[in-house]
């Protein structure tokens, strides 16, 4: 399948999952920092446990892409910034109760200010790409 | 019979462990079908090149080369997602609720809004500082027992938890 049709199916299936579990709602991330609600741990931790059983099934498939290439894990590199950056990412989650992707499940439910949490990563990410410019190594 | 299942799928609220493992099951499938790891925040830098006068950056020339990459489906896709899930459940349009914070704080709706706006600034420029949002380290990187992902997802929470208790005390009245 067309690999932009074929992610816009994943993204879809995605997109519903989050909004399901509660993922996309403030008090459900806010709740789960302050240690109130459990819910979102949950699905972070079953997510995590299905995700490693799986790929250690696909590792085994005779062929373990359907394209026929050896598999590709990406590995995130850890740079020396990388856990300051993880740092600023985690005091932008508690505040707008939201994460990359359960912003885009906010704003498919119609809320108004998960557009602002959107439009805000996107002007953090252009932010990025101007401090790279003399900071090469972040 | 039928229709309590259908109900149960498409109107309901989920167990956290069936949302748990779709979410899971999606980074097997897309290396199986696309060898392509799951990751939502790096497509920012897509819609950067999209929305914002960017393309002399040579960050995102470099990275970005195709602006509607797939990337840009994915995101379109998760947005939809969203929507589908809500009309179902029946609360289609817009709604100005955030939970707690619209029914304690009762700020102007322009204030709200830049809250909201930076706590998004310090999600993005982190993310990209850090290579990889929840999705990207703490499902995919956690699932492939990736050491620099467990070190970035610790961070990720201890700055949530720290940013969580300080919005509660200054602007939630200290109670949960």
């Amino acid at each position: 399948m067309d690999k932009k049709l074929g992610f816009l199916g994943f993204g879809i299936l995605f997109g519903f999952a989050l909004s399901r579990v509660g993922a996309s709602d403030f008090d459900l991330i806010l709740g789960m920092f302050l240690g109130a609600d459990y819910t979102l741990i949950g699905v972070i931790g079953i997510a995590v446990v299905v995700g490693f059983i799986g790929m250690q099934l696909i590792k085994k498939f005779e062929q373990p892409t359907i394209s026929g290439e050896s598999l590709k894990i990406s590995y995130k590199e850890l740079k020396p910034w990388s856990l300051v950056g993880a740092g600023i990412f985690g005091l932008g989650w508690g505040i707008s109760g939201a994460c990359p992707g359960t912003v885009l499940a906010q704003l498919g439910e119609g809320k108004v200010f998960g557009f602002f949490t959107f439009a805000g990563m996107i002007v953090g990410t252009y932010i990025y790409a101007r401090l790279k410019e003399e900071r090469p190594e972040l | 019979m039928i229709a309590t299942l259908l109900r149960t799928i498409f109107v309901d609220p989920w167990p956290f462990w069936a949302g748990g493992m779709i979410i899971g099951l999606l980074v097997p499938l897309l290396y199986y079908y696309y060898n392509t790891a799951l990751g939502v925040s790096t497509g920012y830098g897509n819609l950067v090149k999209i929305f914002l006068p960017s393309r002399h950056l040579e960050w995102i020339k470099t990275k970005f080369p195709e602006t509607w990459s797939w990337r840009v489906y994915f995101i379109i896709g998760i947005i939809l997602g969203g929507f589908i899930s809500s009309a179902l459940a029946g609360n289609a349009g817009l709604t100005t609720e955030m939970g707690r914070f619209t029914d304690t704080v009762q700020w102007p709706g322009l204030l709200t809004a830049i809250y909201f706006f930076v706590g998004g600034v310090l999600l993005g420029l982190g993310a990209r500082i850090a290579g990889g949002c929840t999705s990207g380290h703490s499902i995919h990187g956690l699932a492939n027992l990736h050491i620099s992902s467990m070190l970035a997802s610790a961070m990720f929470v201890i700055g949530g938890i720290i940013a969580a208790n300080l919005v509660r005390v200054t602007l939630l009245g200290g109670v949960w």
